[in-house]
Order: C-alpha cells, then sequence, then structure tokens
C-alpha cells in the first residue's frame, strides 16, 4: 500500500500529522513508486506554492506526476492556486482515515505513473510533454480559471506550477498541442487583450470624439407629440411628474402622449453633444488607451487528450524535429550509428590517409519554440531541417538522442573543415531565428576527429556530462 | 379663322362686357400679379440701389462680429444627400458655420453617412431619432443642440450658393426688429424633366419676385423650411416649431404675432431638387395646400379677429393669402359656370382670349423677375422663357385642379391629419386637439 509524504517547506510551523517527511532535495532517494500523494503544508500559501513549483518541475515522471495534496487551515488563498493541487485536507479534522481515503482516491492516477515504460529512468525535459502527461495521468477535462492575478486573466492552475512564475507560454504550450491533435480543444470563452502588453485587464470606456474625455453625461430625450417639443428628460420633470416646458401640458404615458426618440451624449469637458462616443480600452497593466479594434481577441478554450494524445502520453511524445529531420536527412538509430563509427574508426587508422570527424551539437531551450511557437513549430522545424539538409552531406551520417542532441559523422572531413561547417550551421540557425523571432536556441557544439582510439560512448557521455542539463 | 373671329370678338365688345367676360383676370389677377409686380419693382429695385451702402455697413458688421450659425438639416431618408449640402457649407464665404443633422428615423444607410461626415468634422452634431418623431419634431432636436447666434434651416436635399448664408444674415444688421429672413429657393434640377422647368419658371415667379413682394408690402406669410434664417432668442421664445405640416407657415405667423418683421431676401440662394413628375408634383402640393386651410383657417384664425394684439399688417398677410388661395379658388368655380350657362356660343373665344391675357401676363413677370434676380441668374435660366407659352396652362389648369380637390378634401375630411408626414402617434394627437 502506497502512502502519502510530506514535503517539508520552509516555515518552521511543524506538521501535526502523522506522515513521514521528506526535503525537496531529498526526493531522488526515495522509494518513489511507493509514494501515494505528496503532502503540502500550505498554512504559508507562498512557501507551499514553492513547493508545489518545484515538485512539478522535477523532471522525474515519478515526481512530477505524483498527485499533490494540500494541507489547509483556511481558504484564504487564490482559487486558482488551490485547485493547483489534487485535492487538499483541513488540517483541523485530519486524521489517518481521510489520509488514508485520499490515498485510495488517487490511485488511478499513481497506478497510471507506474505503469509507464521506462518509468524510472525516464527524464521529461519537454515541457509541451511534461503537460500531456499531466493532463493525461489527471484523465481530466482541463478547464480554464479567471483570475486577477495573472495578465491573461486566465489559468489553468494545474500546469501554473510547471510554468512557475512566466506569464506567457501556458497557452502557446496548449495551442501546439492542438496543432498536433494531441490535445482536442472546445470553446468556452473569448478573451480581449491589450495590443501592447497582452494584459486582459481592459478598461472599455465611452469617451468624446472631440476631445476623447470619459467625462460624459448621458440624457434622455423626450418628445412631446402634441407640440412637437423635444429636450432633455430633466427639462420636463416637475416635481414628481413630467410637464412640457412649451406647452405646459402633464405628460402622462409614454407611447401616448410622449415618447423618448433617443439618447445623447455631452462632454463635460469640451461641451460636444454627440450619439456616437469613442470607444476607447485603457489598459490597466500598460496603462496605453486604443481603440477596439486594435485589441487581440483570443478564443479560451478547455482541452481534452484526444487518443493520439493518450498514446503519446503514455509512449513519448513523438519528437517532432527528428521526425522532420529524418523524412528530409534520414536519421540512423543509435546503434546503426555505433557500427558506423565502429567501420569508420577501423578504416581510418588502417589506411591513414584521411581523416573523419565527430560533431555534437546540443540545441538549448528547445521547447522554448513550442512556447514561443505554438502551432507554427512545424514551420520553422522544417526551415531547421533544410539548414541541415543545405550544410551537411549525403555520406555524413546522423542521429538523435532526443529532439535536442545531434551526433554527426562526417567523413573525409578534417576538424578544422568539421568546425567551420558545423560554424555555418550555426550562422544560419541564428539567422532564421534572428528574421523570424528576437529568440534564438543556444547552440553548443563539440568536434572531434575521429580515430581508433576514441571511445565514442565516453565521448557522447562526456559531451551530455557537461553541456546537457 | 379662329383668330379672325377672336379679332372680330374682341371688336365688338364694350368695357362693360369685356369686364363681364374677363372679370377674374381683370378685376383680381391683373391687379394683384401685374399691377403690385411692377409698382413694387419700381421701388425696390431703385430701393436696393439706393441702399447698396447700408448692405456693405451691414456686411462690415457682421464679420466684425462673426457669430456663430447654425445650419440645421432635420430629415428621413436625406442622407445621399447631406455631403454635397456639407460641401456646399464648406465653400461659403461666411466660414463660421456649424452643420446639425437630425435623422427621424431614417430606414436606409442616412445614419451611417452622416456619422462618416460627423467623424470627418464635416457635421458638427448629428442626432438619430431611432423612432420617427415627424419634421417639426426633428427640426426642434436640432435647435436643441444647435449653438448658433442664428438658426438656419435647410432642407436635406437643396445646397446653398457660395455666398447664400453672408447674405441671408444680412438683413438682421440692417434692422434689429427682423426675427426671420425667408432665403431664395431655385430649382436645382431645372434641366432635368418638362415638370422640374415649369416648376423653375413657377419658382422664380411665385417665390423669388412674389415673395420679396410680399416682403416690401410686409405682408410675407412664409419663411420656407427649404431655407430660412431665424433669430435663435426668437426661436426659444416660442420652443421651436409646432406639429406639422405646413409647419414654416406656422411658425412665421408666430414670429410675426411676437411684433418681429419677417422679410425675404431673393439674393440669398438655395438650390432645391424638385418633383420630376407632375404626378409627384400633385402630390407634393396636395399636402402644401391642405395645410393652408388648416393653419390659416383654423389655428391662427385669431389674426383675423379684432384683439389686444391685432396688428394690421398680420390681419393684411392673412387675409390676403386666405382670400387669394380660397376665395379665389372658388372664384373660378363661379366665373367657369357663368361661362357656360351665359355664353355658351363664345367659349371658344372666351378661352383663346383668356390665354392671351394670361401669356402676357406672364411674359411681363417673367421680364420683372430677370430685372429683380438678373445678377443670381445663369444663362440657362434666361433659357427658360422659350416654356412660358405653356406656364398658362400649368398654373391655370394643373395646379387650379390639384389645388381645388385639396381644399375641398381639408374642408371635407380634415385629410391632413392622416397625413404620411407626420407619424400616427402625432396625427392622433393633433386631430384631437384640433390643432
Ligand atoms: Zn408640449
Ligand atoms: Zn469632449
Ligand atoms: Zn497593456
Amino acid at each position: 500500500m502506497r502512502k502519502p509524504w510530506v514535503i517539508k517547506t520552509d516555515n518552521k510551523h511543524s506538521v501535526p500529522v502523522n506522515v513521514d517527511c521528506v526535503a525537496i532535495d531529498q526526493i531522488d532517494s526515495l522509494p518513489v513508486e511507493d509514494v501515494a500523494y505528496w503532502l503540502i503544508d500550505m498554512r504559508i500559501w507562498q512557501d507551499g506554492w514553492q513547493t508545489l513549483c518545484q515538485v512539478r518541475r522535477h523532471l522525474s515522471p515519478k515526481v512530477y506526476l505524483r498527485p499533490v495534496v494540500f494541507l489547509m487551515e483556511s481558504m484564504e488563498m487564490p482559487a486558482e492556486i488551490q485547485k493547483a493541487a489534487d485535492g487538499h485536507i483541513n488540517l483541523v479534522s485530519v486524521d489517518n482515515a481521510i489520509l488514508e481515503d485520499w490515498v485510495s482516491r488517487v490511485e488511478p492516477v499513481n497506478h497510471w505513473i507506474n505503469h509507464l515504460a521506462h518509468v524510472d529512468e525516464a527524464q521529461d525535459t519537454n515541457i509541451a510533454f511534461k503537460v500531456l502527461r499531466l493532463i493525461t495521468s489527471r484523465n481530466m477535462e482541463l478547464e480554464p480559471v479567471t483570475t486577477v492575478r495573472r495578465n491573461s486573466g486566465y489559468v489553468y492552475p494545474i500546469l501554473e506550477p510547471l510554468f512557475g512564475k512566466r506569464d506567457t507560454g501556458v497557452m502557446e504550450t496548449l495551442s501546439f498541442l492542438e496543432s498536433q491533435h494531441l490535445l482536442t480543444g472546445k470553446y468556452v470563452s473569448k478573451a480581449h487583450y491589450c495590443s501592447h502588453c497582452g494584459s486582459a485587464f481592459l478598461n472599455f470606456k465611452e469617451s468624446c470624439p472631440h476631445c476623447s474625455s470619459d467625462d460624459l453625461a448621458v440624457d434622455e430625450l423626450v418628445h412631446h407629440f402634441k407640440c412637437a417639443y423635444i429636450a432633455e428628460m430633466s427639462e420636463f420633470k416637475h416635481g414628481d411628474h413630467l410637464q412640457c416646458p412649451k406647452c405646459e401640458r402633464e405628460l402622462r404615458h409614454i407611447g401616448v402622449d410622449y415618447d423618448k426618440p433617443s439618447m445623447v451624449f455631452h462632454c463635460n469637458q469640451c461641451s460636444h453633444t454627440f450619439q456616437d462616443p469613442k470607444i476607447m480600452v485603457a489598459c490597466y497593466n500598460c496603462g496605453r488607451s486604443t481603440e477596439p479594434e486594435n485589441q487581440i481577441v483570443k478564443v479560451i478554450q478547455s482541452y481534452s487528450v484526444s487518443a493520439i494524445g493518450l498514446n503519446a502520453a503514455e509512449y513519448g511524445l513523438e519528437a517532432l524535429f527528428t521526425n522532420i529531420l529524418d523524412s528530409e536527412l534520414r536519421l540512423y538509430s543509435i546503434n546503426a550509428f555505433h557500427d558506423f563509427f565502429h567501420v569508420e574508426a577501423a578504416r581510418i587508422s588502417r589506411y591513414k590517409i584521411s581523416s573523419s570527424s565527430l560533431a555534437m551539437i546540443q540545441f538549448r531551450d528547445i521547447d522554448q519554440l513550442y512556447i514561443k511557437l505554438g502551432g507554427r513549430a512545424q514551420e520553422v522545424f522544417a526551415e531547421l531541417s533544410a539548414i541541415f539538409k543545405s550544410v551537411l552531406r549525403q555520406s555524413d551520417i546522423i542521429t538523435a538522442r532526443n529532439e535536442s542532441i545531434f551526433f554527426v559523422i562526417m567523413t573525409e572531413t578534417k576538424k578544422q573543415e568539421a568546425y567551420r561547417a558545423i560554424e555555418r550551421l550555426q550562422e544560419d540557425v541564428v539567422a532564421l531565428f534572428k528574421n523570424n523571432l528576437d529568440f534564438s536556441p543556444q547552440l553548443v557544439i563539440s568536434i572531434e576527429a575521429i580515430d581508433e582510439q576514441m571511445d565514442l560512448e565516453k565521448t557522447l557521455e562526456d559531451f551530455l556530462g557537461n553541456h546537457a542539463v | 379663322m379662329p383668330f379672325e373671329g377672336v379679332i372680330n370678338f374682341v371688336n365688338g365688345l364694350s368695357a362693360g362686357q369685356i369686364l363681364a367676360y374677363f372679370w377674374p383676370f381683370f378685376l383680381l389677377d391683373m391687379t394683384r400679379y401685374l399691377f403690385l409686380d411692377v409698382i413694387v419693382i419700381l421701388i425696390y429695385i431703385p430701393k436696393r440701389i439706393l441702399n447698396k451702402a447700408r448692405f456693405l455697413n451691414a456686411r462690415k458688421r457682421l464679420y466684425k462680429e462673426l457669430p456663430l450659425i447654425s445650419v440645421i438639416v432635420p430629415g428621413k431618408n436625406e442622407g445621399k444627400h447631406i455631403p454635397r449640402l456639407a460641401y456646399s457649407l464648406d465653400n461659403q464665404t461666411y466660414k463660421n458655420i456649424e452643420l446639425i443633422v437630425v435623422d427621424d428615423g431614417s430606414d436606409d444607410n442616412t445614419a451611417t453617412i452622416c456619422r462618416e461626415l460627423e467623424r470627418k468634422g464635416k457635421i458638427q452634431c448629428f442626432i438619430r431619432n431611432e423612432v420617427r418623431g415627424g419634421k417639426a419634431s426633428a427640426a426642434n432636436t436640432a435647435l436643441k443642440y444647435s449653438n448658433g447666434k442664428y438658426v438656419i434651416h435647410i432642407d436635406a436635399d437643396s445646397h446653398l450658393a457660395y455666398d447664400a448664408v453672408e447674405t441671408i444674415l444680412l438683413p438682421f444688421y440692417m434692422n434689429p426688429n427682423i426675427g426671420a429672413v425667408g432665403g431664395d429657393v431655385r430649382v436645382a434640377n431645372a434641366e432635368e424633366t418638362f415638370a422640374t422647368r415649369m416648376q423653375a419658371i413657377e419658382y422664380l415667379k411665385s417665390i423669388s419676385t412674389g415673395r420679396t413682394i410680399s416682403s416690401e408690402l410686409n405682408i410675407l406669410r412664409i419663411i420656407a423650411g427649404a431655407h430660412g434664417a431665424f433669430r435663435r432668442d426668437v426661436l426659444d421664445r416660442l420652443y421651436g416649431w409646432d406639429v406639422g405640416p405646413g409647419l414654416d407657415g406656422d411658425i412665421t405667423l408666430k414670429i410675426r404675432k411676437l411684433g418681429f418683421r419677417v422679410v425675404h431676401e431673393p439674393m440669398a440662394i438655395c438650390y432645391t431638387n424638385v418633383p420630376t413628375t407632375f404626378w409627384r408634383l400633385a402630390k407634393q402640393r396636395f399636402r402644401w395646400d391642405r395645410s393652408m386651410v388648416r393653419f390659416r383657417v383654423r389655428k391662427h384664425r385669431d389674426v383675423l379677429f379684432p384683439s389686444a394684439q391685432f396688428n394690421f399688417a398680420n390681419f393684411m398677410a392673412t387675409a390676403e393669402n386666405i382670400f387669394f388661395n380660397i376665395i379665389l379658388d372658388i372664384k373660378w368655380c363661379i366665373y367657369f359656370i357663368q361661362m357656360v350657362v351665359f355664353y355658351p356660343d363664345q367659349l371658344e373665344y372666351i378661352f383663346i382670349i383668356n390665354y392671351f391675357l394670361y401669356l402676357m401676363a406672364n411674359i411681363l413677370e417673367f421680364v420683372v423677375a430677370c430685372a429683380l434676380l438678373h445678377l443670381s441668374l445663369r444663362p440657362r435660366d434666361y433659357f427658360l422663357a422659350v416654356f412660358i407659352p405653356l406656364i398658362p396652362f400649368y398654373t391655370g389648369l394643373f395646379l387650379r385642379i390639384v389645388r381645388t380637390y385639396a381644399y375641398l378634401m381639408e374642408f371635407l375630411y380634415g385629410a391632413s391629419y392622416m397625413d404620411k408626414w407626420n407619424p400616427w402617434k402625432v396625427s392622433r394627437i393633433a386631430k384631437r386637439e384640433k390643432l
């Protein structure tokens, strides 16, 4: 039977439950598959929130996917924070029965996590993949929740700890997953965003078309049928009844002896009179005012995992980039790559007339691409592949360790030449991103001359050890 | 030969017989239309020349003061005409003008057009009444939101000559007792059809010349809604216009009752589009003629009777109008019966001679109009003279039949209460209140 573990937070209170405690940096030493859920003390919710973020940002699916239950004393925290956990237990009434009840309630999630293939050694670095797995493991419809604590006005509470303080990224990641048909979106609402800063906190104001002031008075016009007199309602008010200032008759029944044909705005600043006020939108965040037609309108959706998504969450998100590269360049499996390497190393040392090089390339922050590009990521990956294709030759052997780490055997290429080729690749990649986005993934490069003494395994491990995150 | 017969017939008539045969012309029409025309033109034109210095002085004072002028345009489904009107205001010699347009429940794209002009600053204030309230309430809405010292009321389907605003304001600066000034209305689409040519000649006679004379005699009874300038303080005292039709004549009379003078300024020109077919013209005149009965005879009958406010000029303005329009209309029936009963054999001759007499009168009137207006006439206006031989049929038959029918309907049924001019909600109240 699995059991809950309390994760120690920074605050000095001791937790009044009979449950084992673990510090966040000691988590790796636990038999995590036996953890039913993490208990987090939320009496100082800001501290508890930090702990939750650390859990969700762990790379091991056994850790970050594990259910989290809050221990709470009061409900005094923002709703979207409270909803970021799988559940909450009241500290005042907590007892073993409740704790055990939660063990069985979250069991389906734990079951799903523990049956994942390679779950012990897996390191989920791709944030889109983590999002997909988190939603899938909960078997939930991901619902947006309105909030005033985020500029976007909407959050998906359970995803928030994955992204932490970053305000953008959630929507873009979801839209990327939807574009890959891994998630299915369903319309919930529409929201307007400031075109300058993306804030959802907008103040729609009627303003004067002459002087832009929003200090306006609204008047209702009254038309007395009998004498054709028209004036504002206030001119007709006479004690508790309406009396026409022109003909002094009493106005009795609207529609019978008078009506209200229109409304008129009056600017208190410049005295202009008009019916068609200019609508202006002021942003609470950046303070700028713009016309409504310049606002960005986004559809807010709820998401559920599609059949393809279910499969991808279990067996791994098919690396999009490597797929595209494969169709353009032909990627070899890591085993085939090993074989090629040994043949090449033997050939070089036997004839000693030529030299070949091993290039190791890593794209840092490639998951940022999903975040920045959403559904457009695919196009950019296609362009990236084209760059690979233009720099590398038909005789080069490429393999991908994952979608951000590539190894290339460059045959008949001296180390210097290989260096120049990979530099060109780097320049082209930087140019591609500079032209399209103000963001460029960092390229980490290492080049070695191939000889028989080289231990491929160790070289690759060194590279990963030095550079991989 | 009928012509010979006519000569012989005329030669055989004694003075008494001439009067017996042609009394409507010699006793009534000649007196009014010719005698008055010639006499007054002999006075008016020289006076205008002598007053040149006063005009220049008034102009100087107008430009020194440079008051804000509100041009108000109430109307329904008139959006298509507004851009041209706004353009003609932009090109006025007088510059301190605000344009206020009131859309009285249009069901076309009027609001779209006007909102666009408002955004561009061509219209200073555009008010749309979602529900139609009638022309008077629309004019009152415009008045409500105008800020000018003088208010110029213009129909949407007309546009102004480049100096019309300046010219129509001058009388206010020549005589502080003037409460309203009527502007001249000319036909904009004269060349369009035969019907519009007839109306162009008629307007020159009855508006340009006729109102100038009435004004000179101080019996002017109408400031046309198509083009009229009002002192704002006077309009405010009256709380604007009353329920139409005939609201133009109505407010003119009310201004006179307040003791102000109203005058016509023939050189302040506004061009308006007139009905292009005789059928539409008949419908327009039917509406105008009925309102005549309603407002002069019913609503303002007080001016005809001695009272504390009795004023001889007001009495004359109303009496002249009622007499010449209604009594003279009945006169034609009497004349017609008289001729058929007593002179059935000479009907042919009588008709030809009457035609000849009225043709001569019309030619003379056209000449008088040209003398009065020559500075403001365009070459094509003179060309209208070719159509004068047809005018006796137009005024003597067509307009007379329409008018007789309208008077009859109004006296018998009070038909104008049912008019489409006003929305039903207003007509119903007007009828109940015997307005
Ligand atoms: Zn009233
Ligand atoms: Zn203003
Ligand atoms: Zn903003």
